[in-house]
C-alpha cells in the first residue's frame, strides 16, 4: 500500500535533486533551468498528494497555478539566456569581469 | 531549582533547522557565481573558444547538432501559450454549473492572451528572419 | 458582497491590469516618436489613479473573494509606498536610458506589472494569492534587470537574479506545500487556527522553508548573495526600483504571513528573525567597507537597512510592526534620494560613472548635489537630527519594549560600525582632492525629486512624524 509518506519522500528527493542540480552542475545554464523545473514539479507532487489524501481540491488548483507559472518562468529564463549569449559576443570581455562575486 | 535552570533544547530546533538549511544553501551560492563567471569567459582567456556557446550548446559535443537561437524564441512563445490553455480544462467541465461569471472570467483571460499574442506578433517575435 | 462591490475593492489592481495591457498594445502599434516617454507619463498617471482609488473601498473594504484578498489599513499603507516608489522609478528612467537609445515603452509597463504583483502580495489572505503575487512581481523584475539588452552586465545581472529568484520561489513554494499539507488549508486564518493547537514537525519545516524563501526576496543574510551583483549590473533606475518597491512588498508580505498565519508559532519564527536581523546588519555594515562601486555600496546598505527593519518584526508586537512600517517608509525616501543622486554621476560625455572615488570634489563643482548626497548618507547612517535616526529609534524602542534588550544593544553597536562607510563617502565628497567634474545636472524632474526627498529626510521631515505614526499605527492595528 502506497501511503502519503511515499509521495512526500519522492517529492523531497526531487526537491533535493533540483537544488543540487543548480549548484553541482558545471556544464550548462540550460541545466539550471531544468533543475528549477524539477523543484517546482517536486512541489506539485507534494501538493497533489496532500490534496488527494486530505480530500481537498485546493491542492490541485494550486498545482495548476504552479504549472502555468513554471511555464512563464521557464520562458523568461530562456529569453534572458538568449540575450545573454547574444550580448557576450559583441561586448568586450573585460566589461563582464567588472562584476565580482 | 533545577527546573528553572534547565533549558529545553527542543525550543531551539527552529533556529537549528534554519541554520542548517542556511549553511547548505549559502555555501552553494558561493559556487554559483563561479559558474556564471565561467560562462562569461572570465576564467578562460580564449574568447574564440567560448564563442562556440553562442547557441546554447557546447560545440565539442556535436553528435546532436546545434540549434539555431531562433528555435528558442519559438519555444518561449510555445511554452506560454501551450500551458496557459491548461486552465481551460477545469473550466470546461464546470462552466455550465457556474454560469456567466465563469464564462466572463475565461473570456477576460483569453482576451489577455490574445493581447499578448497581438503584441508578440507586432514586435516581430513570430517572424523567422 | 456582490461581484461589483468585490471588483471595487480590487480597483487598483484592475486599473493596473487594464492599464498595463492597454499600454502594451499602444507600445506595439503606435508610431509616435518618443513613445517611451509618452507611455511613461500614462503609467505614472495610472499609479496616481491607483493611489486615489485607495481612498475608496479599495482602502478599507475588508476581505473579498472568499478571504483571498484583504483591503485594510495595512495593505493601503504598503500600497501607497509601492506605487510612489514605482512612479519615481519610472520618472527617473528616461534620461538614463535615452543615452543608449534604450528608452523603450516596455520599461514603464514592466514596472506597472511588477507593482500589480506587489499589490497582490501585500493584500494576500491566502498562500495561493501570495505565490501568484510574488511570481508576478518577480517575473517582471527579472526582465527589468536585463532591460539593457546590449549591456552584458545587465544581462548577467538578469541571469543571476533569475536563477536565484526562481530558486527562492521554489524553496518558498516547497514550504507552502508542507504547510498546506499539514494544516489542510491555504488560507492564513485557517493556518493560524490549525497551528494554535501546537506546531507539528511538518509545519515547522514548512515555516522554515517559507521564511528562507522570503529572506531571499528581501535580501536578508544569509540569502543576500545575489544583491550586490544584481544591483551593480542592473540599470540604475531599475536598481532604485529593486531597492524600494519589492522590498516593501516582501517585508509587508512577511509581516502578514507571520502575524496572520503563523501567529501561534511566534516563538519559532522570532528566533529566526532575530538571527537574520543581526546577521544582515552586521554583514551589511562590514562588507560595505571595502566597496568602490557606489551601487554595490548601496546594495550592502539595503541589506543593512533590511536588518534594522526586521528588528521591529522580531519584537513581535503591534508597536514593532508599526515601527517596521515607519522604518520602511523612511528607508524608501532615503534610498530613492540616494539613487537619484547616483543618476547625476555622469562624466563629461554623459556616460554614467559608478566609482566612489569620482565623487571627490563634488562639494566645489556642484554644492547643492553634494549637500543632498550628504543628507542622504547621514540619514542612512542614522545620525540625528536626520529622519533616518527616527526610524532606527522606533525599531529599537519597540525591541526594548518587547523585552529584547540584548538585541537592541547589539543592533545599536553594529549601527555605529555601519556609520563608518557612509561617513567615508561624505569625506570623499567634501575633503578629497577634486576629481574630474560631472556633467551638469539639468533635469528639472530629477532635481525636483532630489530636493523633495532631501527635504523629507532633513530635520524638516519630523513635521511628518505625527502623520507617519498615525498611519503606521493604524496599519499595524489592522493585523492585531
Amino acid at each position: 500500500m502506497i501511503g502519503l509518506g511515499h509521495y512526500l519522500v519522492v517529492g523531497a528527493i526531487l526537491f533535493v535533486m533540483g537544488v543540487l542540480g543548480i549548484f553541482l552542475n558545471r556544464k550548462n545554464i540550460i541545466i539550471i533551468l531544468m533543475a528549477i523545473e524539477l523543484i517546482l514539479l517536486a512541489v506539485n507532487i507534494n501538493l497533489v498528494a496532500f490534496s488527494a489524501f486530505l480530500g481537498d481540491i485546493v491542492g490541485q488548483v494550486f498545482a495548476m497555478f504552479v504549472l502555468t507559472v513554471a511555464a512563464g518562468e521557464a520562458a523568461i529564463g530562456l529569453a534572458i539566456l538568449v540575450i545573454y549569449f547574444r550580448g557576450r559576443g559583441t561586448i568586450a570581455v573585460d566589461d563582464v569581469n567588472r562584476m565580482k562575486g | 531549582m533545577p527546573e528553572t535552570i534547565a533549558v529545553d533544547l527542543a525550543e531551539y530546533l527552529p533556529i537549528l533547522l534554519f541554520l542548517g538549511i542556511a549553511l547548505l544553501l549559502s555555501t552553494a551560492f558561493v559556487i554559483l557565481p563561479m559558474i556564471v563567471a565561467r560562462f562569461t569567459g572570465a576564467s578562460k582567456p580564449y574568447a574564440n573558444k567560448l564563442t562556440e556557446y553562442e547557441c546554447g550548446f557546447p560545440a565539442f559535443e556535436d553528435s546532436r547538432g546545434q540549434f539555431d537561437v531562433r528555435f528558442y524564441l519559438v519555444a518561449i512563445l510555445f511554452i506560454i501559450f501551450d500551458l496557459e490553455v491548461a486552465f481551460l480544462f477545469p473550466w470546461a467541465v464546470t462552466v455550465f454549473d457556474m454560469g456567466w461569471v465563469a464564462w466572463g472570467a475565461m473570456m477576460v483571460f483569453l482576451a489577455e492572451l490574445a493581447i499578448g499574442l497581438a503584441y508578440a506578433w507586432k514586435v516581430g517575435a513570430l517572424e523567422w528572419e | 458582497m456582490t461581484m461589483l462591490e468585490s471588483l471595487l475593492v480590487v480597483l487598483p489592481e484592475l486599473i493596473l491590469t487594464l492599464g498595463a495591457t492597454d499600454l502594451l498594445l499602444v507600445a506595439a502599434f503606435s508610431n509616435k516618436p518618443d513613445l517611451g516617454r509618452r507611455v511613461s507619463i500614462y503609467a505614472v498617471l495610472m499609479l496616481i489613479a491607483c493611489g486615489l482609488a485607495l481612498l475608496g473601498p479599495a482602502g478599507n473594504g475588508g476581505a473579498v473573494f472568499g478571504g483571498l484578498y484583504y483591503a485594510d489599513a495595512f495593505s493601503t499603507f504598503s500600497k501607497v509606498l509601492i506605487y510612489a516608489s514605482a512612479a519615481i522609478a519610472i520618472l527617473m528612467a528616461p534620461r538614463f536610458f535615452d543615452r543608449r537609445g534604450e528608452m523603450r515603452p516596455e520599461y514603464p509597463i514592466l514596472i506597472l506589472l511588477s507593482a500589480l504583483g506587489m499589490g497582490f502580495m501585500v493584500s494576500s489572505g491566502d498562500l495561493m494569492m501570495l505565490y501568484i503575487g510574488l511570481e508576478m512581481q518577480s517575473l517582471a523584475a527579472y526582465v527589468l534587470a536585463s532591460f539593457m539588452r546590449q549591456d552584458t552586465r545587465s544581462a548577467e545581472a538578469g541571469l543571476k537574479y533569475f536563477v536565484l529568484g526562481a530558486l527562492a520561489s521554489g524553496i518558498l513554494l516547497y514550504g507552502v506545500s508542507l504547510i498546506y499539507g499539514f494544516t489542510g488549508t491555504t488560507s492564513y486564518q485557517g493556518i493560524g487556527a490549525a497551528m494554535a493547537s501546537g506546531l507539528s514537525m511538518g509545519e515547522l519545516f514548512g515555516l522554515v522553508f517559507v521564511l528562507a524563501g522570503l529572506a531571499f526576496k528581501i535580501s536578508a543574510v544569509p540569502f543576500h548573495m545575489w544583491t550586490p551583483d544584481v544591483y551593480e549590473g542592473a540599470p540604475t533606475p531599475v536598481t532604485a526600483f529593486f531597492a524600494t518597491a519589492p522590498k516593501i512588498a516582501a517585508v509587508a508580505l512577511a509581516i502578514r504571513v507571520m502575524f496572520d498565519a503563523l501567529a501561534p508559532a511566534t516563538d519559532a519564527w522570532q528566533q529566526i528573525v532575530i538571527f537574520v536581523a543581526l546577521a544582515s546588519i552586521a554583514l551589511g555594515a562590514v562588507a560595505a567597507i571595502g566597496q568602490s562601486n557606489v551601487k554595490r555600496l548601496l546594495a550592502y546598505s539595503s541589506i543593512n537597512n533590511i536588518g534594522f527593519a526586521l528588528i521591529g518584526i522580531a519584537a513581535g508586537t503591534q508597536a514593532g510592526v508599526a515601527a517596521t512600517l515607519s522604518y520602511m517608509a523612511i528607508y524608501v525616501v532615503m534610498t530613492l534620494g540616494s539613487f537619484l543622486c547616483v543618476l547625476q554621476m555622469r562624466d563629461a560625455q554623459g556616460r554614467p560613472v559608478e566609482d566612489i572615488a569620482s565623487l571627490a570634489g563634488l562639494s566645489k563643482s556642484q554644492p547643492a548635489l553634494a549637500a543632498a548626497f550628504a543628507i542622504f548618507m547621514f540619514s542612512l547612517a542614522g545620525i540625528p537630527p536626520l529622519l533616518g535616526f527616527w526610524g532606527k529609534f522606533l525599531v529599537f524602542d519597540a525591541a526594548v519594549a518587547a523585552g529584547l534588550f540584548p538585541l537592541a544593544v547589539i543592533g545599536i553597536a553594529l549601527s555605529v560600525i555601519g556609520a563608518y562607510y557612509y561617513l567615508r563617502i561624505i569625506k570623499t565628497i567634501y575633503f578629497d582632492d577634486a576629481a574630474a567634474p560631472y556633467a551638469p545636472a539639468n533635469s528639472v524632474v530629477e532635481n525636483g525629486l532630489i530636493a523633495v526627498t532631501a527635504a523629507t529626510v532633513s530635520p524638516l521631515g519630523y513635521l511628518l512624524v505625527p502623520f507617519l505614526a498615525l498611519t503606521a499605527g493604524n496599519a499595524a492595528q489592522a493585523l492585531f
